[in-house]
């Protein structure tokens, strides 16, 4: 929008004498700068119109046009070729999963009681080899055995029970007859090597336990 | 599990059987060796004692019985006591000749009377060694004729009987019995003569 001043003399504050001549010429001026003015504004307001008229219509026709064009650019092109072939799919999946704590998300967002109730089991077991299985785990763990071992441990445990409290009332006396004479401690240390450590080493014992052959014993 | 069978063709092949021996339970580990108090000695001591006493009662018994056979008439009462048996004394003594010879022959053949062995508890002498005959006869002698000297084992420092400062012997507590002949290590040649004591 262009800007139009109209500048204007101050009349003559002392009434002249009537000039026609000059009442004609501030009579024409005034006309022309009024006449400039309307044709400015007139100008203006046309441009206005049109460049109106003219973006509506490009954008109307735009409307038309680009949907027409983009999809048949759009057939003539496969697009998932393009990214395929453009596109390093693999860093963009890493970086999704990345930023995403998927087994929260699956806690968050998913029923898994109702999958799991949903899920037919019966099919599942009726794939899993019940039977061999179990074939597998008695010969693993040698059922035999365990039966024998608990049988015969039974007898074994309430002797070591009589023998735990034999030693327990080995201490307590000795605890309170050296608690009253003031000794501390006793010494216990026998000679020898007890049989309950000369026993075949197992694999985790050392070399040590196992006794040493003996000399014969020299008659004195 | 162990067979004879697969005992024997080990031992014949000369290598270590692998046998299955009793475990020793975890806790018990730390003590096996130390010399036993006087709780479970004189407790294994109780056992053998009255293991005896019921041999020599069932002796008399036996006695008695026979009597019956001999002379069965009911003349020397319907009780029986007068005449039947021998006088009480001799059962005493009995039973004091078949305590000593009972504790000499175990001690001196596995270190164990059946008490002990009920009680884990095993006799070595000086050496840590199974006593020997003539050690274990005086050990069952004085432990027989003075029985008392066990108490010593109350307030002595390291658990001893008057019987064991005498004759320098030890109870110890061995709660496994090893099988004679394992105790060698593996690969090791198997001593001439079977298969015995462990110094012997």
């Amino acid at each position: 929008m262009r800007e139009v001043v109209l500048v204007t003399r101050p009349a003559s504050s002392q009434p002249s004498a009537p000039d026609p001549l000059g009442t004609l010429r501030e009579v024409f001026s005034s006309s022309v700068g009024m006449a400039a003015y309307t044709a400015t504004t007139l100008a203006s307001l046309v441009e206005q119109t049109v460049s109106y008229a003219v973006t509506s219509a490009v954008n109307s026709a735009l409307d038309r046009l680009v949907p027409t064009i983009a999809d048949a650019i759009i057939d003539r092109i496969d697009l998932t070729d393009v990214v395929i072939q453009q596109v390093d799919l693999n860093r963009i999946v890493t970086s999704a999963l990345d930023s995403l704590d998927l087994t929260q998300l699956v806690l968050d967002r998913v029923d898994v009681d109702a999958i799991v109730a949903a899920a037919d089991i019966d099919a599942v077991i009726d794939r899993v080899p019940i039977i061999p299985l179990a074939d597998y785990v008695i010969d693993e763990i040698d059922l035999p055995q365990i039966i024998r071992d608990s049988t015969s441990g039974i007898a074994g445990d309430a002797m070591n029970t009589i023998r735990r409290q034999g030693v327990g009332a080995d201490r307590l006396v000795a605890r309170l007859v050296d608690r009253a004479t003031f000794r501390k401690g006793r010494k216990l240390d026998a000679p020898g090597e007890p049989e309950s450590m000369s026993t075949p080493p197992r694999p985790e014992e050392p070399e040590s336990m196992s006794t040493p052959p003996r000399p014969e014993e020299a008659s004195p | 599990m162990t067979t004879f069978r697969q005992y024997r063709e080990a031992m014949a092949a000369g290598t270590e059987p692998a046998l299955e021996l009793p475990k020793l339970p975890s806790d018990a580990i730390a003590f096996q060796g130390e010399r036993a108090g006087f709780v479970s000695r004189a407790v294994a001591a109780s056992i053998d004692v009255g293991l005896i006493v019921l041999v020599v009662f069932g002796t008399m018994a036996v006695l008695w019985l026979l009597s019956f056979v001999f002379d069965p008439s009911t003349a020397a009462g319907i009780t029986g006591g007068e005449g039947r048996v021998p006088p009480a004394i001799w059962f005493v003594l009995y039973g004091y000749v078949l305590n000593v010879l009972y504790w000499t022959v175990f001690w001196a053949t596995s270190g164990r009377t059946i008490g002990n062995l009920i009680m884990g508890l095993r006799v070595v002498n000086f050496r840590g060694d199974r006593p020997r005959w003539i050690g274990a006869l005086l050990r069952a002698l004085f432990c027989t004729i003075f029985p008392i000297g066990l108490l010593w084992a109350i307030v002595s420092g390291a658990n001893r009987s008057v019987q064991d400062v005498v004759l320098r012997t030890s109870v110890i507590y061995d709660w496994v019995i090893g099988i004679p002949g394992l105790s060698r290590k593996a690969g090791s040649p198997r001593p001439p003569g079977p298969a015995s004591g462990r110094s012997e």
